[in-house]
């Protein structure tokens, strides 16, 4: 890669225009240098990004000028992939893109979640060269002004210059720069990064606003009734958060973190007992348990899409179109249950069960103390009692799992896990990290194998299930066959598996570790 | 990475206007492009308006890696960057004489640059020293421009059987006809009497006043004047020459 030098950002004092330029600045050049002007042009950048951020959490910038897309450096701003980009797309997906380096960067940042255009941006540049005593250029000075493209505003929201050096001329720049600080009219150099959050807040964004992990520092020494509803609160948030993506149909992982952020609700309320009024609970428990039913189905179809090329590969080439049937008819299905979700997600009675639950979090509890004993326990001593109890139930239940590993064995025990994991995460503010992140790390591995197992399981009912229903095509049918059979074959290689790793789980070391977490806060 | 030098014994001949110019087509059509400068006269460094850092000479040169990276400028032009020259390389010979593969040492400092550019250029010194059988070891192509004289063509002659004597692959040479005038009974008897060469390249490149004139302009004659008749013989050349290399 050709060595580009950096280019320096700074802004002037007060509001400026982008015929601005730093008073008397041919005062600080060396004699016989001067400024050469290349004129004006106007530029529309559009940005994009995933809804959490990912490309800006790898130092990346997407914007597209024209008809391309190109890939900056968060910390520089200098170009490093492009690719031709027609059309005006609101979003779009790595996986899609034509093979190059930038799909590669983009692959690398998500291919499940879209690219979502963030905002559109005018850009007013003047430019000048500088030129030294032989008429070379040394550096590229531009003035810019930008604005969002918005009818509300005309106003640009920032002006600033951007000084890059040619290679080779990184020396004199940086005289210059050094010497242009001490101007008064000067504000500050800026670093790219700030530049980028400027322009995303213009657009009514705030950069890494979303995370479906649980972000909140807990208190240890704070009631648990009161950490329990600020964790309810968090996962009502990322519902909330999630609701328009759905509804918009922009990619699965919408979906998904809504229905995690149901489950983590349920978890709080039903493993922290003694905490929550038992009656408001069974009632909360009970309409959770109902809107997360409602998205089951369509979930699953987002599934078997995003598997649909595993799924492909799994087929010699003669039986992969036909496997196309096959995804028409979930792609269709899925359309449906989107649509009535949707539809739900704007109803009435959608509007007056979030009502009814943001209540109940906001209001302060009218249970008598004796009905919730443990509400008023500190964070810490609930956290070390549930997980030590969730621990013990994983190890109890792992160890009566027989030899055979039945089916019914293998899905009880995915759950005791899964109940452990939320509680690990939902304390980890609490705990020291170097002791939560192996506990995590090591549930993490006998999480994986046991969610094969199921995951093969339900592929495989499905799978049967269609065999049934699907018309007389000799074709799709040998897919299906085909496609069962390598199912069955991994579902078995995660059954014969399961020992191995349950015993690495249910080990010495992993008890220390345990032993270790709940004895350290 | 190809690396193309420009090359010949005799001064004068157009070697300088054809790297300018050619690394300035290279530039725009397969970039990005890499212009290194080895006459210490300075002549290609003076047309692209670029002087050597005070701290750079030819023992940085020889060192190469960091102290060739460091010292590599940008053009004016938009993916061209230059190593400009040096008046210590006058002393290139002499230095190189010291190094222990002398030959091979400029082809080694060169791959390290192998993956930021597509095409270096080499504007050589006239001579047939060291220098210039380390130039010949680390070039795909070795282009010699030829004014049709017999001075010229004589030591054109002189380089093939250097090259024979000395077991260096000769395919590497392509003389092309430069400066020519037409209306010169000479330049034409000698085209016709050599022309049946066969590594000669087909272009030729006229004699135009306005290749003299980069030297007020200090920019290649193809950024300013791309419809001088010597650009368009410059574009052809550079068509043929890369139509060869991506043989």
């Amino acid at each position: 890669m050709r060595a580009i030098p950096k280019t320096v950002y700074f802004k002037l004092n007060g509001a400026a225009s982008v015929e601005a330029l730093p008073e008397n600045i041919l005062n600080y050049f060396p004699a016989g240098w001067r400024l050469k002007s290349l004129g004006s042009s106007k530029e529309r950048r559009e940005f994009y990004d995933t809804f959490e951020w990912q490309a800006f959490e790898k130092g990346i910038i997407i914007d597209k000028k024209k008809r391309t897309l190109f890939l900056a450096d968060l910390d520089t701003g200098m170009e490093t992939a492009s690719l031709p980009f027609p059309g005006n797309l609101s979003f779009f997906f790595s996986d899609a893109l034509t093979p190059c380096k930038l799909k590669e960067k983009l692959c690398s940042c998500s291919t499940i979640r879209a690219f979502m255009k963030l905002c559109s941006v005018d850009a007013l540049m003047r430019s000048y060269r500088i030129l030294d005593e032989n008429e070379k250029t040394i550096a590229i000075l531009t003035s810019e002004s930008l604005r969002i493209i918005d009818h509300r505003v005309r106003e640009p929201f920032t002006h600033f210059f951007a000084l890059s050096a040619y290679r080779g001329y990184e020396d004199e720049i940086a005289h210059i720069e050094k010497s242009l600080m001490n101007n008064k009219d000067i504000d500050r150099i800026l670093e790219f990064r700030e530049l980028f959050k400027e322009m995303m807040h213009a657009a009514g964004h705030t950069v890494q606003d979303y995370s479906s992990k649980i972000s909140l520092t807990l208190d240890p020494n704070a009631p648990i009734h009161e950490s329990a509803r600020r964790l309810l609160h968090f996962t009502f948030s990322v519902m909330r958060l999630n609701e328009a993506g759905i509804k918009k149909n922009i990619d699965s992982e919408f979906l998904h973190d809504y229905r995690v952020a149901i489950r983590r609700t349920r978890s709080i309320l039903k493993q922290l007992k003694g905490v929550f009024d038992a009656g408001e609970t069974a009632h909360y428990l009970n309409l959770f348990r109902d809107l997360g039913k409602r998205t089951n189905e369509l979930r699953d179809k987002d599934v078997y899409l995003l598997q649909q090329a595993t799924y492909c590969q799994y087929l010699t080439p003669s039986l992969q179109p036909s496997l196309k049937i096959f995804f028409d008819n979930i792609a269709a299905s899925r359309k449906m249950l989107h649509r009535q979700f949707s539809r739900y997600l704007s109803s009435d009675a959608y509007k007056s069960f979030l009502e009814e639950w943001e209540t109940y979090l906001n209001r302060p509890s009218h249970t008598e103390p004796e009905q919730i004993p443990y509400a008023s326990l500190s964070t810490r001593s609930i956290a070390i009692e549930t997980i030590k109890k969730a621990w013990k139930k994983v190890i109890r239940h792992g160890r009566l799992v027989s030899q055979e590993t039945t089916d019914a064995e293998l899905h009880g025990l995915r759950i005791y896990c899964k109940k452990l994991r939320y509680l690990l995460e939902f304390f980890a503010s609490i705990f020291p990290y170097k002791t939560i992140n192996p506990v995590i790390r090591q549930l993490k591995e006998l999480q994986d194998n046991l969610g094969d197992f199921v995951d093969f399981t339900v592929q495989l009912r499905f799978l049967h299930e269609q065999l049934t229903l699907m018309p007389a095509d000799k074709l799709l049918a040998a897919s299906t066959g085909g496609l069962i059979a390598i199912l069955f074959q991994k579902q078995e290689e995660a059954r014969l598996k399961f020992h191995k790793t349950f015993r690495s789980f249910d080990h010495e070391q992993t008890s220390q570790l345990f032993h270790d977490l709940l004895t350290s806060t | 990475m190809k690396t193309i030098a420009l090359y010949s014994i005799k001064g004068g001949v157009g070697k300088t206007a054809a790297a300018v110019n050619l690394s300035y087509l290279s530039s725009l059509l397969s970039p990005p492009a890499l212009i290194c400068d080895l006459d210490p006269q300075g002549a290609s460094s003076y047309y692209f308006r670029i002087a050597a850092s005070k701290k750079y000479n030819s023992d940085k040169f020889l060192k190469g890696n960091k102290k060739i990276y460091r010292n590599i400028k940008a053009t004016d032009f938009e993916n061209l960057d230059m190593l400009p020259s040096d008046f210590s390389y006058r002393n290139l010979d002499i230095e190189l004489a010291e190094e222990k593969k002398p030959q091979k040492r400029l082809k080694k400092n060169l791959e390290e640059l192998s993956d930021d550019y597509r095409f270096i250029f080499l504007d050589c010194p006239p001579n047939l020293t060291l220098l210039s059988e380390s130039v010949f070891a680390a070039s795909d192509l070795i282009l010699v421009p030829l004014i049709p004289t017999t001075l010229s063509i004589r030591t054109f002659v002189q380089l093939k059987d250097f090259f024979e004597a000395n077991k260096l692959d000769s395919s590497k040479i392509r003389p092309f006809f430069s400066m020519v005038e037409k209306q010169k009974k000479l330049h034409r008897d000698i085209i016709n009497e050599f022309g049946k060469t066969p590594e000669l390249l087909t272009q030729m490149i006229p004699y135009n006043s306005e290749v003299e004139k980069m030297g007020i302009y200090r920019a290649p004659l193809n950024a300013v004047l791309p419809n001088a008749p010597a650009s368009k013989a410059y574009r052809n050349l550079w068509d043929e020459l890369r139509s060869y290399l991506e043989r």
